[in-house]
């Protein structure tokens, strides 16, 4: 079987680059072994969000030259960062995900714990914050969970908000809208993670024709008109979105919802935007397989095998190693090494074991083990064996050079990379006739 | 190697990714969903059986939950195991009769027209539906009055010197011989002979959704031995060949996971339909095929995202001209077997099948592929589509 592109990941950079490639009508392939980050993630993309000294930053672009050397956006470059943002967006809108931003800087978004992170792009049911003032007009606080949900604790978030800049003399009113009041049957709500509290919404209270007033009045009755009022991520997956600007329009609050443990609602929407728009596109989405290992001559990648397909090896012009980093198995440790278990490409992780991590492992300090990974060159092109691997592009949290929860930069390398990859496929297969693209459904 | 002892359920991290793409559990709010009924469960069954939870009776075994988790748990296939070891089924006529698809259909297809047209009235459906608890609002499967193994000729497949040995399973074989006997035009059509087992036992899939255990175990060692016997024969059969992505399944992987019955020699020859076929597509063995000018809409069954089958499928139905080929989110049908047919389950089945029908109702396609008899049942009663087997639209455009 030959493919113009297989991507072996399906997360943030492995689907960005893979719906880029099948726009361009590739004939294009993606696996994936499992869920991606994106199930975890905030549903939120911070492109960087801090400095070498863990300062907010207003303007990541104008902060990308002072970055370490070797950190990916160096060499995709800012114009192909900018273009890359661009592009997600527009997919997004197109799957009916809006993303939010404010013009050309950072904002502000609320964890689950309180803190502040700067992103770029928020989904619409999260409020954002002007990271220089994010109090401004804010004086009152409610922070409202639901039916008693425990991956939310109004308490911490509070404790934790009210240490942001301003925030000290805002007033809070913590609460819980129980059960009855919504007349939802949530049997054990100690077992109820926020997807099941969705569907217990969906199939008790959203069914009923006056579901969302039921809610909303709720709501008013616990927030005491504060200014703004925080409540977890636990409404709806999808179409979420919608249900909090239809919830503010009626309630007349301002309110914002913020993504819990795992699973991540806003999350999901967004895993589950990017591969409505890959098969779109016309590309091909295998889940729960898993890519074992490839054959490569001289220095090109020309065909993989899988788990589930160890006798039929796949063949294609051009792959993209989209990975992930430890979480997803992308890169793994054993006693001696960090390495990257697909085809064995360089890492950078250093063989003392001791130096992989910190010795307090939440004391703020870098992990090393957070810069491992894959080694490329200016192309995202990594090398095997002495040999750089030409039509082979490792893309997101699988590469090396960064770290991505210190410098809050996560989304952008993995939509700027997955992106960068794609482009440069795409225009070494200019020579080759391209199949005339076909927009689905 | 068997893998006796499966620890798989230790590499939990306890995500919840698993439930979040449980058709069951987003449907039926009496099932606690794959991570409390496998992982969390097993742990306890461990300590003690007794803790083993009735609601493990509402997993499909679509195994939507194993191909999701990113830390390699076989969810699907603990939950399977201990329905094994402590399920306690209630196994009536109703069961013995949907379970039991070789001995029922032989029955069955000797007296089809009656058959057909008894279970297709309406006293019969409310008789089936009050005393065996058979849902009235699903359209029976029609038995076949010649069974496929009264049609296939074995003399007419001497002549190539490439064989195959057809595995047809139950459907095929009592229902609708359809399926198979396409399969037999397109494979001759690439020169390639088929033969069949000389004795073949239903695979046990719906033994094992049923309850009965033992016996799919021994289906398995016999149809194993079966096998064994065709592919050493040295009249050179090159593998088995299943057109059902389940008895696929079954074959190959539930046979030594759950039933413990060993495969490993042979498992590597076992095959889904299109995955030889898309090989011998890539190979070159192309038939001859005119444009068949349709456009279709693709259903991927849960049992062949499993496998890695849907590429093959895809593969196969990319490789006939003027085939226009639309692939639905693969979102589960909903029916799974016989759990569908089950009065209690009706209403879960159905609201599982949601998303597909109203997918489906948007959409301007000729026909619904897909590869599962069961899935095909599911969307032809509630959609109004035609549903074909991709094999069946190959054999259309062999020239
Ligand atoms: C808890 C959490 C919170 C986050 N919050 C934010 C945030 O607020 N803002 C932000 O911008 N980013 C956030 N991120 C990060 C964001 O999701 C990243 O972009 C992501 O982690 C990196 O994406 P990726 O596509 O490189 O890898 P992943 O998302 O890890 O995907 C890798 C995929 O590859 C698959 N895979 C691995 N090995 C194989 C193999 N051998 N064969 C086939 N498939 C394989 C895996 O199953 C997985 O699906 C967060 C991440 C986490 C974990
Ligand atoms: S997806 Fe896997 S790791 Fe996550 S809870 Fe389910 S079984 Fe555990
Ligand atoms: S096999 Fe299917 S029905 Fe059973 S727990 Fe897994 S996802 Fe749910």
């Amino acid at each position: 079987m030959k493919y113009d592109v297989i991507v072996i990941g399906g997360g943030l950079a492995g689907l960005t680059s893979a719906i880029r490639c099948a726009e361009a009508g590739l004939k294009s392939v993606v696996i994936s072994a499992g869920e991606s980050a994106l199930a975890f993630a905030s549903g939120a993309i911070d492109v960087l969000g801090f400095d070498q000294h863990q300062s907010p930053i207003e303007d990541p672009f104008g902060h990308i030259k002072q970055l370490p050397a070797g950190h990916p956006y160096h060499k995709i470059g800012t114009e192909s960062l900018r273009q890359s943002l661009a592009f997600f967006q527009a997919q997004m809108a197109a799957a009916g995900l809006t993303m939010g931003s404010h013009g050309q800087i950072n904002h502000g978004r609320l964890t689950a714990l309180g803190a502040m992170r700067p992103a770029w792009f928020s989904q619409k049911g999260a409020h954002t914050f002007s990271l220089a003032a994010p109090a401004a007009g804010i004086r009152h606080v409610a922070v409202v969970n639901l039916a008693g949900f425990r991956d939310f604790q109004p308490t911490l978030v509070a404790a934790g908000l009210s240490r942001q800049p301003g925030f000290a003399d805002v007033a809070f009113t913590l609460a819980d809208i129980k059960a009855e009041t919504l007349n939802i049957n949530a049997r054990n709500a100690y077992e109820l993670r926020s997807l099941e509290l969705a569907r217990t919404l969906k199939r008790d209270l959203f069914t009923q024709p006056n579901g969302l007033h039921i809610l909303s009045s709720a709501l008013q009755k616990a927030a005491r008109n504060a200014d703004l009022v925080v409540i977890p991520s636990v409404l709806a997956v999808a179409g979420g979105n919608d249900l909090m600007v239809e919830l503010e329009q009626l309630s007349g609050l301002r309110i914002c919802e913020v993504a819990t443990l795992p699973p991540s609602l806003p999350g999901m929407r967004m895993a589950a935007a990017l591969q409505q728009r890959f098969r779109h596109a016309g590309g091909l989405f295998l889940e729960g397989d898993q890519v074992l290992g490839g054959h490569f001559e001289q220095n090109r990648l020309l065909s993989i095998n899988t788990r589930l397909n160890q006798d039929i090896s796949m063949s294609a012009s051009h792959f993209v190693l989209a990975t992930g980093s430890f979480f997803s198995l992308g890169l793994v440790s054993d006693r001696h090494e960090l390495k990257e278990p697909v085809f064995g490409l360089s890492v950078n992780g250093t063989a003392d074991r001791e130096q992989w991590s910190e010795e307090c492992f939440m004391g703020g300090g870098q992990h090393r083990f957070s810069h491992t990974g894959v080694i490329t060159d200016a192309s995202l092109n990594p090398c095997y064996i002495g040999q750089t691997i030409n039509n082979l592009y490792c893309v997101g949290a699988v590469l090396d050079g960064f770290n991505p929860v210190q410098a809050g930069c996560a989304g952008g390398v993995a939509i700027g990379t997955g992106w960068f990859a794609a482009e440069r496929i795409i225009s070494a297969m200019a020579h080759t006739p391209v199949r005339q693209v076909q927009e689905i459904c | 190697m068997l893998n006796l002892l499966d620890t798989s359920f230790d590499h939990c991290i306890k995500c919840n990714v698993c439930t979040t793409r449980c058709p069951v559990a987003e449907a039926n709010p009496d099932y606690p969903g794959p991570k409390q009924a496998g992982p969390d469960g097993e742990r306890l069954r461990i300590k003690n059986p007794q803790l083993y939870d009735e609601a493990l009776k509402y997993c499909t075994n679509c195994k939507r939950c194993e191909v999701a988790c990113p830390s390699g748990v076989q969810v699907g296939t603990v939950i399977q195991r201990a329905k094994a070891k402590h399920g306690g089924f209630h196994q009536g006529p109703r069961e013995f009769i949907l379970s039991h698809t070789d001995l029922v259909g032989t029955l069955s297809s000797t007296a089809a027209p009656v058959v057909n047209v008894a279970t297709g009235l309406k006293p019969v459906k409310t008789l089936l539906d009050k005393v065996l608890g058979i849902d009235k609002r699903q359209s029976l499967p029609k038995y076949s009055r010649q069974t496929f193994r009264a049609w296939f000729d074995p003399d007419r497949q001497t002549k190539f010197e490439r064989k195959i040995c057809f595995f047809h399973g139950c459907f095929t074989n009592y229902n609708d011989p359809t399926v198979g006997k396409h399969l037999v035009a397109v494979l001759n059509a690439m020169n390639i002979g088929v033969t069949l087992l000389k004795k073949e036992k239903c695979c046990g899939v719906p033994l094992m959704a049923n309850g009965f255990f033992a016996r799919a175990r021994n289906n398995a060692q016999l149809n194993l031995g079966q096998f064994a016997d065709k592919l050493n024969d040295n009249n050179r059969v090159e593998c088995i060949i299943a057109t059902e992505p389940s008895c696929a399944m079954t074959l190959r992987d539930e046979y030594p996971e759950v039933l413990q019955v060993d495969n490993y020699a042979l498992r590597d020859r076992i095959l889904f339909a299109s995955a030889f076929i898309a090989r011998e597509l890539a190979d070159g063995n192309v038939p001859k095929m005119k444009p068949v000018n349709l456009r279709v809409a693709y259903h991927s069954p849960c049992h062949l995202i499993k496998q890695g089958g849907v590429i093959h499928t895809m593969e196969l139905l990319n490789g006939i001209p003027g085939l226009e080929v639309v692939m639905l989110d693969q979102k589960c049908c909903g029916m799974s077997g016989t759990y569908g047919f089950k009065k209690e389950n009706y209403q879960t089945s159905q609201r599982i099948g949601e998303a597909v029908f109203d997918q489906l109702t948007t959409m301007d396609v000729d026909y619904v592929v897909t590869d599962c008899e069961s899935c095909k049942m599911q969307i032809e009663m509630n959609t109004g589509y035609k549903v074909l087997h991709p094999i069946t639209v190959m054999a259309q455009s062999l020239a």
